[in-house]
């Protein structure tokens, strides 16, 4: 799982999101996938997000572009969330991920959430 | 502006327009609140795009550079390796004046007067401020290296602030032939990229490997008795240029003594070094500006508020990047980045009504050691007892896959396109 996920693999969030969620239908849901389904109940704070977010727009670029990186822009928001929480619970494997999400509570990223659907790739 | 405009009525749409608004003594003049910001670098110019972005025009941002281009020090050595030409290291400021309304202003800041509240530049012009950013970045302490100076760095670089300084070191590296030896040495602490001056070094070796030159060695005089990354760097170099590299530390050196860049000599405790390349790393300082505005304290480096990278000289200031003192963060690219992001918010908090959060900061520092060997070391930090402080960290073990470690080196070239998009506005 962590190989096909790791920050560098080019992948497809909006199909990813897909499979995950045929998978979920099948199985029951993960530890993490149920973390990530409490958080998309918060309502997030779009401008704790937009500062939030700009850590991330260090790497992961505004414009949806990527290089190495893959976009966090114009990815379906249900992944985005379950993408942090699969981070910080190892279910992920990346140093650079585990310690940038680290310190991210419900809060913090239902706000990048929040802020981030608002950008539109280009 | 007409593309930003767009994006700018998307994010306004989502939050209101409550950031539109400014203290009512700045409405009442009719004029818009202005930020300068002195330096184009890493921090200087995200800064300036983020307070400009998120401002959505309420704050004036003017940017001063001292050139209409930068190259940066960020992947440079990669550029000595041969792993990338000059032109990709080197950025301009367009994007920024034309889809973001900042205005660049190319010339050298040499003073500010902190009571006046304004800049002056060398040429005369005065630019006042309500609320300054200073980003000017490193100066290097020539005369603490006897014989050195920035004349006698026209024949030994040290290429530590790049440009010209890069592209002559590159020059006289690959005019090296095969027996002729490479001198270094490095500086002590504090300076910009702990993890350079190895990874440089690592880029002469893999040059001097690629030409066959067997018969060349790079040694370090180096002041300090440990650096960063020291395992996997010697790891690398280990399996990659045995017998080519000698690091020489503190403990055997006892000190650096004074430089001959004719005669291409270094004198140490432990005897002279003689190289026909010698790049002499010096000591570094805060940019001078910072010094002639009064914001450096005795280490040479700028004392801030840890959670807003506010001087704790003049609350009007803000300094970020190499020229602060920013706690456990390294000096580094993608930590002037990281702080230019809480002052551009701390700076919209103090002349709009933007609400301003608790500040975070994040760093990464890659190293590229041969072809597809790349190691990171990064952390996590936030403001505890006052001052920036690691919460979590990394760093790459020794021992790792060939494979682990070219997706490291990948991951690097995705950091590199994104901080200079982020810093730039501009999009690959
Ligand atoms: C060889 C090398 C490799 C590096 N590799 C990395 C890396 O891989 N990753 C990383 O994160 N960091 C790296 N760094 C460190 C990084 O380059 C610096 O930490 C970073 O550039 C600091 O940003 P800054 O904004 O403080 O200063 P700078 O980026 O240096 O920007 C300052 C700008 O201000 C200008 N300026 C200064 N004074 C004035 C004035 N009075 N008027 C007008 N303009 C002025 C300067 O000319 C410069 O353009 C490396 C550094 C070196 C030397």
């Amino acid at each position: 799982m962590a190989g096909c996920f790791g920050v560098v693999a080019v992948i497809s969030p909006v199909s990813s999101s897909a499979v995950l969620a045929d998978a979920a239908a099948a199985e029951e849901p993960t530890a993490a996938q149920d973390a990530a389904e409490a958080i998309l109940q918060i309502e997030g704070d779009i401008a704790y997000g937009q500062f939030l977010a700009s850590e991330c727009l260090t790497c992961h670029q505004e414009s949806g572009a990527t290089d190495g990186i893959p976009a966090i822009v114009g990815i379906a928001k249900d992944y985005f969330v379950l993408a942090v929480v699969e981070y910080q619970t190892n279910v992920r494997d990346s140093d650079v991920m585990r310690v940038q999400v680290a310190s991210l509570g419900g809060e913090e990223i239902a706000a990048l959430a929040a802020y981030l659907g608002t950008l539109d790739p280009k | 502006m007409t593309k930003l405009t767009r994006r700018r009525f998307g994010v306004l749409a989502g939050i209101g327009a409550t950031t539109l608004a400014m203290p009512a003594y700045l409405r009442a003049q009719g004029a818009a609140p202005r930020v300068v910001i002195i330096g184009g670098g890493a921090g200087g110019a995200t800064a300036a795009r983020y307070i400009a972005r998120d401002s959505e025009g309420a704050i004036d941002v003017t940017l001063i550079n001292d050139a209409d281009r930068y190259t940066s020090c960020f992947f440079s050595n990669l550029y000595l390796g041969g792993f990338r030409d000059f032109a990709s290291i080197t950025h301009d400021y367009a994007t920024l004046e034309s889809q973001y309304g900042i205005t660049k202003v190319t010339g050298l800041a040499a003073s500010v007067d902190r009571e006046a509240m304004t800049v002056t530049m060398a040429d005369g012009a005065t630019l006042p401020y309500d609320r300054l950013i200073v980003a000017p970045g490193i100066d290097l302490i020539y005369d603490a290296i006897e014989g050195y100076s920035e004349e006698a760095a026209q024949i030994a670089p040290h290429s530590w602030k790049a440009g010209a300084q890069t592209q002559l070191l590159h020059d006289k590296l690959n005019a090296l032939e095969d027996g002729q030896n490479i001198v270094m040495v490095a500086p002590p602490n504090p300076y910009r990229c702990p993890p350079g001056p190895y990874e440089r070094v690592s880029m002469f070796a893999h040059v001097l490997k690629s030409k066959g030159f067997t018969n060349s060695t790079i040694t370090i005089l180096d002041p300090k008795p440990r650096f960063s990354k020291q395992g996997l760097f010697t790891e690398g170099w280990a399996r990659h240029y045995p017998g080519m590299i000698d690091w020489l530390g503190a403990d055997i050196i006892d000190e650096v003594g004074a430089v001959d860049v004719n005669a291409g000599v270094v004198e140490t405790g432990f005897g002279a070094f003689e190289g026909a390349l010698l790049n002499i790393i010096p000591p570094q300082k805060a940019g001078a500006i910072a010094a002639q505005a009064g914001l450096t304290d005795d280490s040479g480096f700028c004392p801030i508020d840890a959670n807003s990278m506010r001087s704790t000289i003049d609350e009007n200031i803000f300094v970020i990047g190499d020229a602060s003192i920013a706690g456990a963060m390294p000096k580094s690219g993608f930590s002037a980045n990281s702080q230019a992001k809480v002052a551009a918010l701390n700076v919209r908090g103090d002349l709009t009504d933007a609400r301003v959060f608790p500040a975070r900061y994040a760093n990464t520092c890659w190293s590229l050691i041969e072809t597809n060997d790349g190691v990171k070391v990064g952390a996590q930090y936030a403001v505890e007892d006052g001052v920036i402080a690691s919460t979590s960290s990394f760093i790459s073990e020794t021992g790792e896959s060939d494979e682990l470690r070219k997706e490291t080196y990948e991951e690097s070239l995705g950091w590199y396109a994104g901080i200079t998009a982020d810093m730039f506005g501009t999009s690959a």
